[in-house]
């Protein structure tokens, strides 16, 4: 089995890795642009080679640039990270073509869940509740659109097949704008996704984000680790989590977890991944899901006490889980701030010179950072800097240690998101818990018109 | 303060490459401040080249001169500067090319998000400064006008 990982990702997630990796005994090789050759990540690692120019497409998503470093360096895993290619089934497909070991599901398992009608079939198959509205794409004659239409019953929503993460997607109020939306979301799909296939759903007005934390082993073994909120975003950006979603009765939770695990043995999955739902009025709908490490995941490491990148490399290396599902306790609360080079008002990007960089600590505080003082943040990527997560006996209490913790974080030369978190913390529907999706956008509309 | 000491300073403000001088004596402060970084506060993304040379007197700050012709387009943030919309097609504008005010310049992109730089004025392009592709420092002058 697998004594060297290769690092494919880069800034706080690659360090992430790297410290599962090494925590396990294993070695790493990071594999950076040239945007990132002076970052301390880099020199942690046991190796580290530079696989292209600071564009993005020209390094972290050149797949033979990665392969060719893994050869290399004698890596014989590969871990994608999130976001870039980790949830590229041909990649995958290729690594394993390659005699080396993809740190997550198979490539199968990835192209199932990357086409969202595909996915919600399966979801359907192994009874995880889904949105109302068929597990098969629109078909061309315009009168069966609208008769499925009128059996959803408006507000609709028209989605690509080959969407997600809140892209390629168009809300219908009613019939007459069904057609043409059809048609736009179809044009854009072809372009975007390069399948032209949409399927439409009932469209909730005020759900939540709520997700669920599974791993699974290849041995037919798999457990839910509890569930996220993820309610409050921008744009479908996510800018804080917690864990576990608040005020939803413990039973269906449990419910919809098993049911959750349950599709993960159903279509051999294995490694970590969670699966998105929109809840309202009590009831769960499945959206998608994510066949990879996620941003959130450290909010479930807190409440769960497990390491769930360590889980994933051990998974990856043909580990048994260890535990089962009665074993998972998750106690208290955790919550997480992604703390993002931005402006706090306008969002514009604020890349560069990191002069100033202190971090929030005590107990319960955790803070998942490749920065520091003198860190140039590049413009070439992402603009998330950091992740402050904290931990509490109860959800009062992690909602106090994070307001006591963006107090204290500072962090001069670039602006960023703090304030911003700041001021959420102090919004009496977050701190009240349970708030919908729609939730940040009129909080910084208010904010706006004040 | 005599009217000689200050005509002295303002002289040797205006010889320097210095935004601003602060003089304090026997309890009074005298601050000159030059046009140039007056200017600078409202357009922050616009300096007059040429301003250095004029007389940095309080008064002559206040009787805001006709803006200067020759003037710079700055960087308003640091990123990655792109001349044309997409690779292949003709560049926003080239020297010698006159624009007007709210005309798209080039395109600055940081962190996925594209950030539109457009001309404050009317003006014609004198020099392009920068390559399309490259790094660009926030306060880097992109663009001199004539």
């Amino acid at each position: 089995m697998f004594d060297t990982v290769l690092i494919a990702n880069r800034g706080e997630i690659a360090l992430r890795i790297l410290r599962a990796c090494h925590g396990l005994g294993l070695k790493t090789v990071v594999a950076h642009s040239e945007a990132d050759s002076e970052a301390s990540y880099v020199a942690q690692a046991d190796q580290a080679l530079c696989i292209g120019p600071s564009a993005p497409g020209q390094s972290y998503l050149n797949q033979s640039a990665i392969l060719f470093a893994a050869e290399l360096s004698g890596a014989q895993a590969i871990h994608p990270g999130y976001g870039f290619l980790s949830e590229n089934a041909g990649f995958a497909a290729r690594v394993e073509q390659a005699g080396l070991v993809f740190i997550g599901p198979s490539a199968a398992c990835i192209r199932t869940m990357g086409d969202k009608v595909s996915a919600k079939r399966a979801m359907r198959k192994a009874g995880v509740p889904c949105v109302p509205g068929p597990d098969e794409p629109l078909p061309d004659d315009p009168a069966a659109v609208q008769a499925i239409a009128r059996e959803i019953g408006y507000p609709v929503i028209v989605k690509a097949a080959g969407g997600g993460g809140g892209r390629g997607m168009r809300v219908v109020q009613g019939e007459a704008a069904l057609l043409d939306a059809m048609a736009l979301t179809r044009e854009e799909a072809r372009q975007a996704f390069g399948n032209p296939e949409v399927y439409i759903e009932k469209f909730l007005l005020h759900p939540r984000h709520v997700e669920i934390q599974v791993l699974a082993d290849s041995h037919g073994n798999a457990i839910w680790l509890g569930s996220r909120d993820c309610s409050l975003q921008r744009r479908h950006q996510k800018v804080i989590e917690e864990a576990p979603a608040p005020g939803i009765d413990e039973a269906l939770m449990a419910e919809v977890g098993e049911r959750c695990a349950a599709a993960c043995r159903q279509i051999g999955y294995c490694g970590v991944g969670t699966f998105e739902f929109l809840y309202e009025k009590g009831a769960f709908y499945f959206i998608e899901m994510n066949t990879r490490l996620q941003v959130e995941h450290p909010v479930t490491e807190m409440t769960a006490g497990i390491d769930i990148v360590q889980q994933q490399l051990r998974m990856a290396r043909g580990e048994r889980l260890a535990l089962v599902q009665h074993e998972v306790r998750c106690q208290g609360h955790a919550i997480e701030c992604r703390i993002n080079a931005e402006n706090p008002d306008t969002f514009a990007p604020s890349p560069g010179r990191i002069t100033g960089w202190q971090v929030p600590g005590g107990f319960g505080v955790r803070v998942d950072s490749h920065a520091n003082a003198g860190y140039r943040v590049p413009p070439y990527y992402d603009s998330m800097i950091a992740k402050l997560i904290v931990h509490g006996s109860t959800r009062t209490d992690a909602l106090d240690r994070m307001r006591l913790a963006l107090a204290e974080m500072r962090i001069d030369g670039i602006a960023t998101n703090v304030p911003l978190h700041r001021e959420l913390l102090r919004d009496e529907g977050f701190a009240a818990g349970g708030v919908d999706i729609h939730h940040l956008e009129r909080w910084l509309q208010q904010r706006s018109a004040a | 303060m005599k009217q000689e000491q200050i005509k002295t300073l303002i002289d040797a403000l205006a010889a320097s490459d210095l935004a601003e001088l602060e003089y304090s004596e026997d309890g009074s402060t005298l601050r000159l401040v030059k046009q140039s970084a007056l200017a600078a506060v409202p357009a922050a993304a616009r300096r007059p080249a040429a301003a250095a040379r004029k007389a940095p007197t309080a008064e002559s700050a206040q009787q805001a001169p006709p803006p200067a012709a020759a003037a710079e387009c700055l960087a308003p943030l640091y990123g990655v500067v792109h001349l044309q919309s997409a690779p292949g097609e003709p560049p926003f504008v080239q020297p010698g090319q006159a624009v007007e005010a709210g005309q798209m310049l080039c395109v600055i992109e940081a962190m996925k998000m594209f950030n539109e730089v457009r001309a404050d004025a009317a003006a014609t392009v004198q020099a392009v400064l920068v390559r399309s592709g490259q790094e660009v420092e926030a306060g880097e002058p992109l663009f001199r006008f004539g």
